[in-house]
Order: structure tokens, then C-alpha cells, then sequence
């Protein structure tokens, strides 16, 4: 009965609502911005290195160097992951023209155009008399006046994750161009007696024309401002991912999906990671900026407090099969998952346990993760720990990456072995079930 | 032969690979096995497999995955969840043997 409902549930209700997130544009935006990540992920590092000082005595060395140095540390930084939409938008639009079987590296290239036409180059006027009179009486006027950048500057603020939705939209628009152009015929033609080459030369240029001039109408003839369109609307989408029921609907999501053996933080991933990374970004900039860090519900928040050991915080289950179990399987088990649940890969114990349609394990597999957030949503909100600033390797061992995560705060790594403690507890009346009919269906074997 | 393997990230699936490798080796089978990312398959699969093996946990990319591995001419099926364990190498061996009827 209880089988078969599962079976139900799983070919009616879990598999479907995972292939929606295959649809070719949600696909592209997942594979655009995955491959930004390791970008992310380095760069974001860096950041954790220039603000050490803050959790290292005033007086040592390498405090005062990191301290003098702070501002040349965080460069890298600057035009990595701080203008990661420009990477991104790449990214979507090579694997949404991929999807159609066009040339991704056009997709890419025309993306990439669609989105820095939306951002309005700017110069810096030269001084005018009045302000050159006032210079020569005033060295510090002149410094600063000789210090400012001449010709075209890009304002870099919509580049980074404040333009990702409007990255993710200029991607598809390019590409669907792109698309039309060459599937409909609608592309410059020549005379028969034009070489065939050069015929082509000129169709190429069809997407791009239109891609440029439909864009650079909008935002620069006519002087539409989309960021700022786009950001008020996207803003109470992103606001709303950011509150203590969106956590829990997130983490139900992503654990009910792996309790039928799917993928779940790839599938909830492929439409909340965009936001995930609006909210680090934002934490990150102000962290760097040394305001006030708000968010808190970034991906990392997920990784290293709810996705302890794997999805389902199963970093519990995999210590008690390791060091608990009495059935020859769960002991076997044990020792197989408990090293990659220690980097976070938990797919031995969900498909070896199995936890997959296994009522037994089901239960705290939903409610651990469940448990782990809530406590770290309220723990981060009382500032007994830091919001989470950066983005760590995610197959970091837990106390790690909580660490480096929060930017450099113990008390991350210390929440982080608590809740490691607290799954062990929950899991353990299950465990203790599970393991016990595995063994009465050995000794009946036996 | 080599054999390759393919899950989200190309993490799990080491973990299954080598279990396959090694259930391969028992048997004094010449296979190599490899694994991969959902986004590198396309790619990787042109490189002279026998066989794609697509992990259980994305079967909802089954399709398309089985398309790209079609498109190189190479055959790809879809892991059975019970053999993708630590301790499922020999299942995953099976699963090779019947699609392909035998392994030389």
C-alpha cells in the first residue's frame, strides 16, 4: 500500500515537477551560472583573507600587513565575483544557443553585447576654469582632480549581481534573436552571383544588427532605465526568498525530491540560486564595504547549516551507521559513507541506506534539515553568529566551511558542530529502528 | 572499454565509479571507468565509451542525456538506484553486461 503510494507520488508528482526544470531557459540559466561558481568560489576566498584581521590579534605581523594591504587584496575580487552577471550572461547564453543547436559561442558573444548595452558608459567631465582657479590654491583639490579616471568608465554596480536578472533577460532575448534570424530566413541576403562566403559574412550580421540597435534603443536613445524597472520588481521576489518560511519551503523541496532518489538542490537550485547569489552579493558588498550585513538566507547559509553531510543533514545518519550500527549491512554502510559524508556527498547512504522511499529513514531525513535551519535562521538573527559573507568550496568538511563561510567566525564553526550533534539525536530513535530490522532480516537469512 | 558515468557535478558518481572499477577488476574485466558533470557529458562522451551511465538522482535529464551520448553513438542507460552505493559494484556490472551482452 504504502509502496505503492510512493511509486504514485513519484511518477505522478516528484519526476514531472523535476523535468519543469529541465525547460531548455531555466537549463540555460542553470549551466550559465554553475560555471561561474568555482569564480565565485575562489574570488570570494580572497575576501575572507582580507578581512582575517578582524578575527586576529591587532598586534601580529601579518594583521598589520593584511590590515595595510586590505584594499589590494579585495582587486581580484572587484572583477570576479562583484561583476559575476558579466560572467554569467555568458555562460546562459552559450548553453541556451547550445540548447537550439547554434553556434553557443555566438550566443555568448551576442549575449554578453545585449547586456552591456544596458549599461550606460559614463565620462567625467574635464574641470572647468572656475575649478582650476580653486585647484591651484587648494594642493588637495588638485590631487584629487588628478586622480580621477579620464575618457569612458562602465559604472560598475549593474554588473555584478544587482544586473543578474536583467543579465539573465538580455541572454534570452540575444539568443532568441540569434535564433529567429537563422531559423526564419529573416537575415540579409545577396545576389546569387555573391560568393558564398561572403553571403554569410552578412547574414552573420543580421542577429547582431538587431540585437544592438532594438537594445541600444531602448536603453541609450530612448533612455529606459531596466535596472532599475527590473530591480523593483524583482526586489520583494528576492526580499521574500529571504524569510524564515521561504527557508523552510526551500529545504521541504529540496529533501522531498531527494526522498524519491532526485537531485533536489539541483532541481530548487536551478530557480533559486539567481537569488541565492543576489543575497550573498549583497551581504558580501556590504561586508566589504563595512556596513551592515542583513541577509541571511544565501546559499551558503543552506550549505553548511542545513546541508550538513549531504541534503537532509544526514551527516547524523552517517556517524551512527559508522560507529553504531550491529547489522552487518549497516556497518558495512557505515564505513563506506561516513568519509564522503564528512565532504558532503550523501548519495552511498541515500540510495545504500536506502534512505530513497524508506519510511523509516524518510521521517528525520525531512524533519532534521527542518530543525537545523530553523535554529540557525534564529541563532544568525539574534547576531550570535555572522551572516554568511562568502561562499566556500561546498565539499569542505562542515566547522570549515561554516568558518570561512561567515568570514572567518568560530562561532559558524562551533553552530555548525552543535547542529552536527543535534542530527545525530534526531536521527537516532530511526536509525535505531532501521538498523535493528536490518539485523532481524539477517539473522533470518542467517 | 572504458565505461564513463555522469551525475550532477561528477561527484557521487566518482564514488560509484570506483566501485565499479573495482567489481570490474574482480572479475579481471580490462575496464576503465570515468565520471563527469551534467555539463561536461556532451562533450566527454565523444572520447571512445562503450556506454553512458547516467546517475539515478538526475533521471529527469535522462532524456537529453541520452540523446547527446546517441548523438556520438554510444549507448546510455539509466543507473538502477539500488546499485549506486559504495557497495553496488557489482549491480553496476550487471547492468553493463546486459545492455551491452558481455563484456570482452
Amino acid at each position: 500500500m504504502l509502496s505503492k503510494l510512493t511509486t504514485f507520488m513519484d511518477e505522478k508528482l516528484s519526476t514531472p515537477m523535476a523535468k519543469l526544470a529541465e525547460q531548455r531557459h531555466l537549463r540555460a540559466i542553470r549551466d550559465g551560472i554553475i560555471a561561474t561558481l568555482p569564480l565565485i568560489i575562489v574570488s570570494s576566498m580572497f575576501m575572507v583573507i582580507a578581512f582575517l584581521p578582524n578575527s586576529m590579534p591587532k598586534d601580529w605581523g601579518i594583521t598589520q600587513f593584511l590590515l595595510a594591504n586590505q584594499g589590494k587584496i579585495l582587486l581580484p575580487y572587484r572583477v570576479s565575483m562583484y561583476i559575476m552577471t558579466l560572467y554569467a550572461v555568458f555562460g546562459i547564453g552559450y548553453s541556451l544557443a547550445a540548447s537550439y543547436e547554434l553556434d553557443p559561442l555566438s550566443g555568448g558573444i551576442l549575449s554578453e553585447l545585449a547586456f552591456l548595452l544596458t549599461i550606460i558608459p559614463v565620462t567625467v567631465p574635464a574641470a572647468g576654469e572656475a575649478i582650476a582657479g580653486l585647484a591651484a590654491e587648494a594642493p588637495e583639490l588638485e590631487t584629487y582632480l588628478a586622480s580621477l579616471p579620464s575618457g569612458f568608465l562602465l559604472p560598475m554596480g549593474n554588473l555584478g549581481s544587482g544586473g543578474m536578472f536583467i543579465g539573465i533577460l538580455a541572454s534570452f532575448f540575444a539568443v532568441e534573436v540569434y535564433r529567429f534570424t537563422q531559423k526564419s530566413g529573416f537575415k540579409i541576403s545577396m545576389p546569387p552571383q555573391v560568393p558564398a562566403s561572403v553571403a554569410r559574412s552578412f547574414e552573420a550580421l543580421t542577429p547582431t544588427a538587431v540585437v544592438l540597435i532594438v537594445v541600444a534603443a531602448i536603453t541609450m536613445f530612448i533612455g529606459i532605465d531596466v535596472h532599475t524597472i527590473v530591480s523593483k520588481i524583482v526586489s520583494p521576489l528576492v526580499s521574500a526568498t529571504d524569510t524564515l518560511p521561504s527557508v523552510l519551503v526551500i529545504i521541504f523541496l529540496e529533501v522531498f525530491f531527494w526522498s524519491f532518489g532526485i537531485h533536489g538542490v539541483s532541481i530548487v537550485g536551478s530557480l533559486a540560486r539567481p537569488l541565492w547569489l543576489v543575497l550573498l552579493e549583497g551581504n558580501t558588498s556590504a561586508y566589504v564595504a563595512g556596513e551592515r550585513v542583513i541577509n541571511t538566507a544565501a546559499e551558503p547559509f543552506y550549505q553548511w547549516f542545513v546541508r550538513i553531510g549531504g541534503c537532509g543533514a544526514t551527516i547524523g545518519l552517517a556517524i551512527l551507521f559508522a560507529f553504531f550500527a550491529k547489522s552487518a549491512y549497516g556497518k558495512a554502510l557505515g564505513k563506506t559513507s561516513i568519509v564522503p559524508a564528512v565532504f558532503n556527498i550523501n548519495e552511498p547512504m541515500i540510495f545504500g541506506a536506502p534512505i530513497v522511499m524508506n519510511p523509516m529513514l524518510i521521517i528525520p531525513f525531512i524533519i532534521t534539515p527542518l530543525v537545523t535551519g530553523t535554529i540557525a535562521w534564529v541563532v544568525t538573527q539574534l547576531g550570535w553568529v555572522n551572516h554568511v559573507v562568502a561562499s566556500a568550496p561546498w565539499t569542505l568538511p562542515g566547522p570549515i566551511g561554516a568558518f570561512l563561510a561567515c568570514g572567518s567566525d568560530w562561532r559558524a564553526a562551533v553552530l555548525n558542530i552543535v547542529l552536527i550533534a543535534l542530527s545525530v539525536v534526531i536521527y537516532y530513535p530511526f536509525f535505531k529502528m532501521y538498523d535493528n530490522s536490518l539485523k532481524a532480516e539477517e539473522q533470518e537469512e542467517a | 572499454m572504458k565505461i564513463l558515468l555522469v551525475c550532477s557535478q561528477g561527484m557521487s558518481s566518482a564514488i560509484a565509479a570506483k566501485a565499479l572499477q573495482e567489481a570490474a577488476q574482480k572479475k579481471g574485466l580490462d575496464v576503465t571507468v570515468a565520471e563527469c558533470s551534467t555539463q561536461a557529458f556532451a562533450e566527454e562522451i565523444k572520447n571512445g565509451y562503450a556506454i553512458g551511465m547516467v546517475a539515478p538522482q538526475i533521471r529527469h535529464r535522462y532524456d537529453i542525456l541520452k540523446q547527446q551520448a546517441e548523438a556520438a553513438g554510444v549507448p546510455c542507460i539509466l543507473i538502477k538506484p539500488q546499485g549506486y552505493t559504495p557497495l553496488g559494484g557489482a549491480k553496476l556490472l550487471d547492468q553493463v553486461e546486459q545492455e551491452l551482452g558481455g563484456i570482452e
